[in-house]
């Protein structure tokens, strides 16, 4: 009897997927997010002929300014003023992080079932990019929840940057699946094999996904919903310690997200490299590549902050609909195109 | 009633091709300092301007060349300097302590302007060539006419090394160390 509970016990504990999301999900993003900050400071403070964090470890180049930032909002005092939606203040940043690291589970980062195994399942990409969609949702709430109105304004902005650009993202997102004939993530990553990139095949579906993603994750440059200068915080205003933390984080972690999403469907994913069958070349060298590939995406999109200024809601609902939204639509039909002329 | 706003529209200069070109060019300047970063900060502790010749920092008393005419005092704009009457015994006449006049300086008041510096018809205030000195307390920027005369040490001489600002014709104000 015992011995039935402990082994029930074990497979629970042992369950590959658990650990996916666990591993690689949440210390592996939290990871990124916090190099992707750091490069994103000494980027910038290259750019602008300054240095960045530097006097925490300067042989580390300051990385250990992102670790204190880490403790202090972990040790912070959280305010919750009294005007507040108790239950969904305090609940909705938790959801956040919870609802934002979801689409990790549906993206394969291997071809084996073994090792991965969403890695045979149909509808992958379709189910990874409907779970990218429910974050935002959530930032409306928070504004809700603060009853304050740069809140409520900054929710109000982010709920039409996403209802402008997630539509792009994923109209580009799926164009190689209307090339390749099929929503498997790995199906996809296969028939990309040696060279045949789709960023290279199809760079406008590949721009307007970048864009898309640049703009409905408020990186820093395009930080409509919060930008300092206007709504003190946007929907993150009441928000402080931990909370906001777990918000802030939570922005990052989608990028990462997306950026996982863009390296495997657009820029090859493990493409070059043939996965062998042991868990050494099967499983752990085409993650690695997948998520440097990823990393490097979401780097190019810190490096933009130092370069862009930031857009009006105006331009860039008008930059969205305009500019982006054709793009997209070219990228979805240059892919029928191509799978029509059996290019893949 | 809030006023009727009335949105006009953004005239755009040059077309699709124009705006791809400027992007690119926006991009190109942003890789070109990422690689090959200018950078002016300053690590204070570890470098520290050296100042030119003339620089208005910290400023010090020679007691044996003032006369007490008190002009410093007078022309003080904020109020910073101030007489104290002072008794002193002569050697030649040791019977006859005599009553003289000798500036101090309250440095929460100073406004470095160097004004004393230049009305001392005797030269007896001169500046030294830094202005980062350290207090522990509020109370010890009044200076007594002892301090005065010191001239302070500087916190950053022990472990720094001095750099220059200069203009450069292409990459603009650099810094350089000596």
């Amino acid at each position: 009897m015992i011995g039935v509970v402990l082994e029930t016990l074990l497979y629970i504990i042992a369950y590959p997927p658990l650990w996916q999301v666990l591993i690689v999900g949440f210390a592996g993003a939290l990871l990124v997010a916090m190099v992707a900050i750091w490069f994103e400071r000494k980027a910038a403070a290259r750019v602008q002929r300054r240095i960045g964090p530097y006097w925490a470890s300067p042989r580390l180049g300051g990385f250990m300014t992102i670790v204190a930032d880490m403790i202090r909002y972990v040790t912070q005092q959280v305010i919750i003023p009294f005007t507040v939606d108790r239950l969904a203040f305090i609940v909705t940043p938790v959801a956040v992080l919870v609802i934002t690291i979801l689409p990790l589970a549906f993206v394969p980062l291997s071809p084996h079932e073994i090792y991965w195994p969403v890695a045979s399942m149909e509808y992958s990409l379709l189910i990874a990019l409907a779970l990218t969609t429910l974050p935002p949702l959530l930032t409306v709430v928070l504004g809700w929840a603060s009853s304050n109105k740069f809140s409520v304004i900054g929710s109000l902005r982010e709920s039409y940057v996403i209802t402008a650009y997630e539509l792009v993202a994923i109209l580009a997102l799926l164009a190689p699946a209307a090339a390749t004939l099929s929503f498997n993530i790995a199906y996809i990553v296969e028939a990309q094999h040696p060279i045949k990139w789709f960023a290279i095949l199809n760079p406008l579906a590949f721009l307007a996904a970048f864009l898309a993603i640049l703009m409905s994750t408020s990186a820093f440059p395009f930080e409509i919903p919060e930008s300092e200068h206007e709504v003190v915080a946007g929907p993150y205003t009441e928000y402080s310690g931990i909370l906001y933390a777990l918000n802030m984080g939570g922005g990052y972690i989608r990028r990462f997200i997306y950026a996982m999403l863009v390296a495997l469907v657009f820029l090859g994913g493990w493409a070059p490299y043939t996965p062998g069958s042991g868990p050494l070349t099967g499983f752990i060298v085409p993650s690695l590549i997948v998520l440097i590939k990823a990393c490097l995406i979401v780097f190019a999109m810190s490096f933009l902050r130092s370069v862009y200024g930031r857009y009006r809601l105006d331009q860039a609902l008008d930059a969205a609909w305009r500019l982006a939204l054709p793009l997209a639509l070219l990228g979805l039909g240059w892919s029928i195109v191509l799978a029509y002329v059996n290019l893949i | 009633m809030p006023a009727k706003v009335a949105l006009k529209g953004v005239r755009r200069r040059g077309g699709l091709f124009e705006g791809i070109k400027s992007n690119i060019q926006a991009l190109a300047v942003g890789v070109k300092y990422f690689i090959d970063p200018q950078r002016s900060t300053l690590l204070y502790p570890k470098e520290y301007i050296e100042h030119r010749p003339g620089y208005r920092g910290f400023i010090v008393f020679v007691k044996d060349k003032c006369i007490s005419c008190a002009a410093c005092a007078r022309i003080c704009p904020s109020a910073a300097m101030k007489m104290v009457r002072v008794t002193e015994v002569d050697p030649k006449h040791p019977d006859k302590p005599r009553q003289k006049q000798y500036p101090v300086i309250n440095y929460q008041r100073c406004i470095f302007c160097g004004y004393c510096v230049d009305i001392c018809p005797t030269e007896a205030l001169y500046h030294t060539p830094f202005q980062d000195v350290v207090y522990e307390s509020l109370a010890d920027m009044f200076l007594t006419l002892e301090a005065f005369q010191v001239e302070p040490t500087r916190p950053s001489l022990s472990e720094g090394t001095p750099v220059v600002y200069e203009v450069d014709e292409e990459r603009g104000l650099v810094k350089r160390r000596r």
